[in-house]
This record gives structure tokens, sequence and C-alpha cells, in this order.
């Protein structure tokens, strides 16, 4: 339906500009070991891959007619995180507490990411980045979750020409969440 | 009612012979026709809430929502009113919204095209002129089903199914003196921050319900990691002998807090929110006095009877909607005053979602616990076993100020006796005559008496 709302992109996409074959694949084995390092609960190390600045939003998405202006998400309506790097921080302090009971057992966790692509912005060190996620977790002897979503990035290059994420938008694909909690990120 | 009696053996576990001496029986979580009960005598019964005020702006706003498993459209009126209808078309059964919010001049069912206006009226269909050479053929009966009663108690609107049931003020009752320490602190009244985060559990509605109708002692030990991470330090310890805290309940609608600890928006740590409420503390005393000033940000936790559960102070708001035995989807907001500055509102918006929401620091160990304790119960031999509701059993008293039933200490069962009591006793009365002349149903403090049927919620008196 030309002109009208989809559930999740609000505006005209495009092929991204094509960016080197370098820039795509050092991106992608990043995003490969920010997976790794959240199904092991590496905590600690993911959160060194966030800028001082860092915005980390995951939004509620709403049910809503193609027609209504307001769109499936809006800033300043319940989401599941909008988060500075401190409130990362604390949700982190969380799961690794010794008192978090529903941890341990520890859960199963599985982040797999993919159609990866990358975009070259205005500033020559900040590429803006999409990728999809399912995010499976299984805990216990047969609970499991699984979530699907879309990611949208602003990655940075610092000084020590280290790729770090500064914001991220996560999209999911659920209206009502098909889980109990998300002891995880995406 | 319209539930077929319940079989001798399933109204053995409805009268919760046991309660009285602090004993619940574990099928009420599992039993499948203890389910269909509740839905028919509970849900399809009570004042359920369905909205506040704010999320209905204007004629046309629209929300979809749950009552039991009875879904419904909230639409406000051309009139400035509100009313709500079955979301199914009288043709065929189709939804005849499928949004869970928005604004609308009218509902179309997609199957046939038949068209309802808000104030759910039949206005048109598909090849409507053969409708309307049909002998008999009569519109005007043909409109969507309105809920029996509709009503709004200071911004939150809750609707009924039965023409019969009392009135919102009679069902509140006395409970009005506690919903206005959160709904009327302030002369602007409250609103909804927008939106909603609804999420699925593998738990029974009641154990939530429950939860939040008394169960402080949960908080410390439960929460012990959520509170270490955003206090740096673990819940108070709430059950001191001098404690200043009370379980108090009316018509099975539970509140439990204390006068005289660290408040429930302390413990989301908002130094904005804190402020908020110390600049306005002689405003609180003004409207509420000096008691209710204090609960506004107490650690507490409220259940509105069914299943419509608040922290003030934290001002999450929910609703645990039934799915079967063993499901709930639990739907929440974030209650706000509306001439709070924004930045306290936004606050009130990021501590919620910090704290209770699927990804809080306080709600991912609920859910966990919630779902083992179900799932649990479904053992043949385990759901035999009664669970031990026995705390406090001789802890009510007199208070000079506090209306209802009055209960000393925080850390109790009380609450949950009681939540427990409402629902046996609403789910054995085919109507509502007959609960109200049910010894035991209308508990007040000055009564004195102990029932002598095994009917009573707690064997403590005054």
């Amino acid at each position: 339906m030309p002109g009208q709302r989809s559930a999740v992109n609000r505006r005209d996409e495009t092929m991204p500009a094509a960016s080197s074959s370098d820039l795509l694949a050092e991106v992608s084995a990043f995003l490969a070991f920010e997976a790794r390092l959240l199904d092991e609960e590496r905590y600690d190390e993911w959160l060194a891959l966030f800028t001082d600045d860092a915005r980390y939003w995951v939004p509620g998405v709403e049910n809503r007619a193609r027609r209504d202006a307001a769109g499936p998400v809006s800033e300043d309506h319940m989401a599941y995180f909008d988060d500075s790097l401190a409130d990362l921080r604390r949700r982190v302090t969380r799961l690794m507490s010794s008192t978090a009971w529903a941890e341990d057992p520890p859960t199963r966790h599985l982040h797999l990411i993919s159609n990866i692509e990358v975009e070259t912005t205005a500033h020559p060190q900040e590429f803006q980045v999409r990728s999809v996620f399912v995010n499976f977790r299984g805990q216990g002897e047969s609970d499991q979750a699984t979530l699907y979503g879309s990611r949208l990035d602003l990655v940075r290059r610092d000084g020590d020409s280290n790729l770090r994420i500064a914001r991220r938008k996560v999209t999911l694909r659920h209206n009502v969440l098909p889980a109990k909690n998300i002891n995880t990120f995406f | 009612m319209t539930a077929d009696p319940a079989s001798p053996e399933l109204n053995d576990v409805l009268r919760l012979p046991g309660l009285r001496d602090g004993w619940l029986d574990r099928r009420v979580f599992t039993d499948p026709g203890v389910y269909q009960l509740e839905l028919e005598r509970i849900f399809a019964r009570c004042w359920l809430f369905i909205a506040h005020e704010s999320q209905l702006p204007k004629a046309g706003s629209f929300l979809t929502t749950w009552m039991g498993e009875d879904h419904v459209i909230v639409v406000r009126q051309r009139d400035g009113g509100v009313n709500a209808f079955l979301n199914s078309c009288p043709h065929r059964g189709n939804r005849v919204c499928k949004a869970e919010t928005g604004h609308a001049r009218g509902f179309v069912c997609n199957y046939h095209g038949w068209s309802f206006g808000l104030d759910g009226d039949l206005t048109g269909m598909h090849e409507a002129s053969v409708y309307d050479a049909e002998p008999g053929f009569d519109r005007s009966r043909l409109g969507l089903t309105p809920v029996a009663q509709i009503a709004s108690y200071k911004g939150l609107i809750f609707a009924t199914f039965d023409p019969a049931a009392p009135s919102i003020q009679d069902y509140l009752g006395d409970f009005t003196y506690y919903l206005d320490v959160i709904l009327d602190n302030d002369p602007a009244g409250t609103e909804f921050v927008g939106g909603s985060i609804r999420s699925e559990l593998g738990c029974n509605w009641k154990i939530a319900a429950e939860n939040f109708a008394g169960d402080a002692l949960h908080a410390g030990w439960t929460h012990a990691s959520g509170a270490e991470a955003m206090l740096g330090q673990s819940v108070p310890q709430l059950g001191h002998p001098d404690a200043v805290s009370y379980h108090v309940n009316t018509n099975g609608h539970c509140w439990e807090f204390n006068l005289d600890a660290v408040g429930n928006a302390a413990t989301f740590g908002d130094r904005l929110v804190m402020r908020y409420l110390r600049a306005h503390h002689d405003q609180f005393r003004e409207r509420l006095g000096e008691t209710r000033a204090r609960m506004v940000g107490s650690i507490s936790s409220v259940n509105v009877f069914p299943n419509f559960s608040f922290l003030p102070g934290q001002n999450t708001f929910r609703t645990w909607q039934p799915k079967g035995p063993d499901r709930t989807d639990l739907h929440t907001w974030v209650l706000v005053n509306k001439s709070a500055p924004d930045e306290v509102k936004e606050a009130w918006r990021k501590g919620a979602m910090m704290t209770f929401s699927p990804a809080g620091l306080f709600e991912m160990d609920d859910g966990e616990n919630w779902e083992a304790a179900t799932r649990a119960n479904r053992g043949v031999v385990t759901r035999r076993q009664p669970l031990h509701y026995g705390l406090g059993l001789g802890s009510r008293i007199d208070h000079p100020e506090l209306p209802g039933n009055v209960y000393q200490g925080q850390i109790n069962d009380a609450n949950q006796r009681a939540f427990y009591q409402r629902w046996s006793d609403l789910i054995q009365a085919a109507t509502w005559d007959e609960l109200d002349q049910r010894p035991d149903s209308v508990q007040r403090p000055d009564s004195g008496k102990r029932p002598d049927s095994g009917q009573c919620p707690d064997s403590g008196r005054p």
C-alpha cells in the first residue's frame, strides 16, 4: 500500500549507498562478536562496546491501523528499554548479582544476527548499521522464548579505531511480548 | 448465572474450608472447571478496570481490551461519555476492531462490511438493499453488544457485564478512601503515560493478583538483586517490631502499606520523583490528611478485585488478563499526576521501565516464581498438598482512622486470605443478593463477630 504505513518502518527505504566490502566485513564481525558476548553473558565486555553517550531504545510496538498517524512506535510512549549507558549498567548489575535467583541455573542464550547493511554517513567515522535478529532463550527443562526484531544502530569509530555502538533502536515484531521477561539484550 | 452447577468435588474446592486456618487448596490454580467458573462468576460479573479517561481524549478515541476472555472496544462517545462493546460482529462473530487503540468514526467488520457507529448501532452492510427487503429485518436490534454497566472513578473506567451488579461505589465500598491516595492527591487528577507494555506469563492470574494484594514478604527476598542494582542496598526489613504497617481490605480489594519506611518511589531511586513527592507533601496532607499523605510514596501494593493491580509511588498499573488456568497476559501502564512537570512524568515513565516491566529489574524475578509455582501445582499429588497462608491469623485490629478490615503488620497473609475469600464467595453465590447475605461477606471491623461457618477469611478478632 504505497503511502501507507507498514507495521515497522516509517520512511521510504532505498538500497544503502555502497560501502566497502572491508567495512561490511568489519561491522559484521563486530556484530557477531557482540552477539557472542551476550550468548556467553559477558556483560561487562558487552557494555564496553557502547560509547559513553549511548542510547539504547526498545520501544513498545503498538498495534494500530495503517491510517493512524501515530504509527506503531512513539518516542514518549512506554518502552521496554530507553536506556543510557548508566541504565544498562544497572540492569547488568542485577543480572550478575548472586541474588538474582531467576538467573540460576543460567539461561541458554542464542543471538542470531543477520541481514547486515552498512551505510556511510556525513560523518566519516560514523556508520548506520541495520541488522535483524532472532533471540532464543532456553531455561530450566523446557522453558523457552523466541523473540524477533530488527536493529538500527549508529556505529562510531573511536580514537583507538575500535567500533562502538552510539545509538541502538530495536524494533520488536511482537505486540504482546511472547515471554515472561527480557533477561537479555538485543 | 449461566454456569453449570459445579460438581460436588469441585464445590469442596470452591468453599476453601481450610482458609480460616490459613490453608489454600492448590486446585484453585489448576482445575479447568474452576477456571471456567471464574470466567462466568468473577469476570462476567465483577466490575473490571478497562481504561483511564486520559486514554480516550476525544469522540471516536478507542482502545480494545479484555474483560475475562471477552474482547471489548472501549470508545469515547460524541456526547463525551464512554461506552464499551463486545468486539464481535452480531452477524458471524468476527472482530470489528483489530487495532489496540486509535481514533475511528465507527467500526466495520472485514467479513461482510457490517458497520457500526461509535454508539454501537448497526449503520449498514455490503448489499444493504437485500437486507432492507428482508421482512422483519431490524437494524436497531443488531448493534454491538454493550457492557451492562460502565462507570468512572476519578479517572479510572470500570465496566461489568452483569446488569445486577451493585453500583461501582458499592462495589469499591470503603476502598475509595484508599484509592484517593493515588487518584486524588492533586487537584488536576491523573493520566496514563502513552502506550502499554504487554507480555505473556505462564502462570495462573490469581498468583499475580494475590502478590499485589498483600505480598510484602517477597519484596526483600525475590527482589534482592533488583534492589541491590537500583539502590545499592537491600529492601529494608519490613517486619521489625516497631513497624507501623498494615494490611487493609474491603470487598476483596486489598492494600498493604507502611507509614514508616523508605518509600516505593525511593525504590527506583529517582531523585526527581522523590523531590516532587516531598515538595507536594503539604498538598497531599491538605487533601488527604496526615495518614494518607504518608501513603502516597509508601512501600505498598494494591489489588482491586479481581485483577487490577498497582504500586503507589512507582505508579505501575496493570491488569492480569486470564488466558487459561496456566496463562495470563500482563498489561501495564504508568500513572502520573496530570499537573506534574514533564521531566517528572518522564522520570516515572523511565522508572517503571527500569523496575516493573518485562525487562525491569524487579519484575523479571516475579514471572519466574509464578510460572514455576503454577507448573508445580499441576502434579496430581502436589496439588493435594495445601499451601500455607497462615501468617497474621490473629492480626486483625480496630483502627481509629482506617476503614475496612485492618490488620496489623505488612508482613502478613491477611489480604491474601481476604482475596481468596471474596473469590470463593463470588464463585459460589449465584446472585449478588446471595453474596450480600453471606454472614462473612461484609467484613466490618466493628462487627466483632467470628462467623461460625468455615468461611471466615481470618480467625483474628478486634
